[in-house]
């Protein structure tokens, strides 16, 4: 998975602490990481690269993360969710990749295939 | 068959038994709208009135709920108790009979000028303590029978036991929704600690030489976060102080005693996440003073200091942590520690504010600032 570039958008520190880490031990760039939607929003549209990949906390301090999961769709920028929850709320995402906290290797790697492989079958030019 | 032959009246038209039936629907009614409905359609069958007006108590005001009449009356307005015949009739607990209201000195004629009425009755519901009052009114000057008087009470009666039970339903139903919220913050809250103890777990880990060294940072870290939700607890999970916060944070250390520790800001409203967060963001800066800083040796002193600048459009909380007159500190170390990181990306991060930790040769220095939100406000 060496070279993905990925953000990571959870509030909890902590949380985020280690799955930074756990992103760095499996050789990924965190370039982003964020603790909620308006920081997370300002990167995005404030001329960042877009990255390779978002891990994504459902639930934000009260507020949910679709409206980012929808501007990363737009973007053709793949993302999993992190939940605690059971299923995700929003229809429109219900498809997208899912993996349950804590977050296990296994699930993390899976959700860096499909990164990968997403980032591959762009055209040339990327996004 | 007219119905004065008849042995039994057909129901609906036997006025005994639309009062029963009457008495029925009130108590199988769940919300004030709905036993202000019942009231509104049976009291003008029962009474034969050309009008009814369902008024409720609203502390010091008579607000006109509802209405079922020949012509418009005062529906969803609110008189003072003491402007309207419905306020005298609950302040007085009693029943008014106005067979022309225009010779009662008791009732405010200007309000009645654009109406129908010339005669009414006004009884309040539950004479004792009276919450709300039923008005009939008539288009014509007339003395009301005492039958008609006598039904309208028994129906106020049972308009008291159905609004009695419609607050109790309504508190019922709000404690449940209550319950059923705090269930799933519980759910919440559970799974992030689990998390939260996890990510300390694996820090903690790795940053470790030794399973002894693992053991004791790994135990008071999950001290400091036990004690936290202590503090959290203790309040019912809602705001904490942030000087209540540093107290907890600080007492394995010596606690706040004004003389090594010293801390003084204005009164500061942490939520329940953000002040877990500071709990353990000073636990690293204290457990580091005791081992390389200002509490390490005997004559050292922490002062902590915060505020908020009013002047400034976007406030913000200026939270400083200053080191003095212990051992000068080790330079930035180049691999940055669980402890660390959370100091520079913990708290800053949450709150969208910015984090410094500075190694001064005089003592370490943590400054944090942060905009004003729901998570942190001025108390």
């Amino acid at each position: 998975m060496t070279g993905l570039r990925l953000i990571v958008v959870e509030d909890e520190s902590l949380v985020a602490l280690m799955m930074e880490d756990m992103l760095a031990d499996l050789g990924c760039q965190v370039v982003g990481s964020f603790g909620g939607l308006a920081a997370a929003f300002a990167w995005l549209e404030g001329g960042a690269e877009p990255p390779d990949g978002a891990i994504l906390d459902v639930n934000l301090g009260g507020e949910m993360v679709f409206p980012l999961a929808q501007a990363l769709s737009e973007r053709q920028v793949p993302f999993a969710f992190a939940t605690g929850y059971g299923a995700i709320s929003d229809e429109r995402f219900a498809a997208a990749p899912l993996m349950r906290k804590p977050v296990s290797e296994a699930d993390l790697l899976q959700a860096l295939q499909r990164f990968r492989a997403a980032a591959l079958s762009l055209p040339p030019g990327g996004r | 068959m007219s119905s004065a032959a008849a042995p039994l009246a057909a129901p609906g038209s036997d006025p005994l038994f639309t009062l029963v039936e009457t008495i029925e629907e009130l108590s199988a009614a769940r919300t004030v709208e709905e036993v202000a409905a019942v009231v509104r359609s049976a009291a003008r069958r029962i009474s034969g009135a050309d009008g009814i007006a369902f008024v409720l108590r609203d502390d010091d005001m008579c607000w006109y709920l509802d209405e079922d009449a020949i012509g418009p009356l005062w529906k969803g307005r609110r008189f003072p108790l003491t402007a309207c015949i419905s306020g005298w009739a609950m302040l007085n607990r009693q029943t008014v009979v106005a067979p022309d209201i225009y010779q009662d000195p008791r009732i405010p004629h200007d309000a009645y000028r654009p109406t129908f009425v010339k005669s009414l009755v006004m009884t309040p519901v539950r004479p004792h303590d009276p919450l709300a009052a039923i008005g009939a009114y008539w288009a014509v000057e007339r003395t009301p029978t005492e039958d008609e008087i006598i039904k309208l009470q028994v129906m106020a009666r049972a308009t008291a036991t159905a609004l009695e039970n419609a607050r109790m339903y309504a508190s019922l139903n709000e404690t449940l929704a209550r319950r059923k919220f705090l269930l799933r913050e519980l759910d919440h809250r559970c799974k992030n600690m689990l998390a939260s103890v996890h990510s300390i777990a694996d820090q903690t880990l790795r940053k470790s030489a030794t399973p002894r060294d693992f053991v004791e940072a790994f135990t008071g870290r999950l001290g400091a976060m036990s004690r936290a939700h202590e503090l959290l607890t203790r309040g019912e999970w809602g705001r904490a102080a942030l000087l209540e916060v540093l107290s907890a944070a600080l007492e394995p250390f010596g606690g706040i005693d004004g003389r090594r520790i010293r801390a003084d800001g204005p009164a500061v409203a942490l939520s329940p996440e953000t002040a877990v967060a500071f709990h353990m963001t000073v636990h690293e800066l204290a457990v580091n003073a005791v081992r390389h800083g200002a509490l390490a040796g005997e004559s050292g002193t922490v002062e902590i200091e915060w505020s908020v600048d009013m002047a400034q459009p976007r406030r913000a909380l200026a939270f400083g942590w200053r080191e003095r007159g212990g051992r000068p500190p080790a330079s930035d170390p180049q691999r940055k520690g669980f402890g660390l990181r959370l100091l520079e990306g913990g708290l800053a991060r949450d709150l969208g504010g910015e984090a410094r930790l500075l190694f001064d040769p005089r003592g370490v220095e943590f400054s944090l600032e942060a905009p004003l939100s729901d998570r942190i406000a001025l108390a």
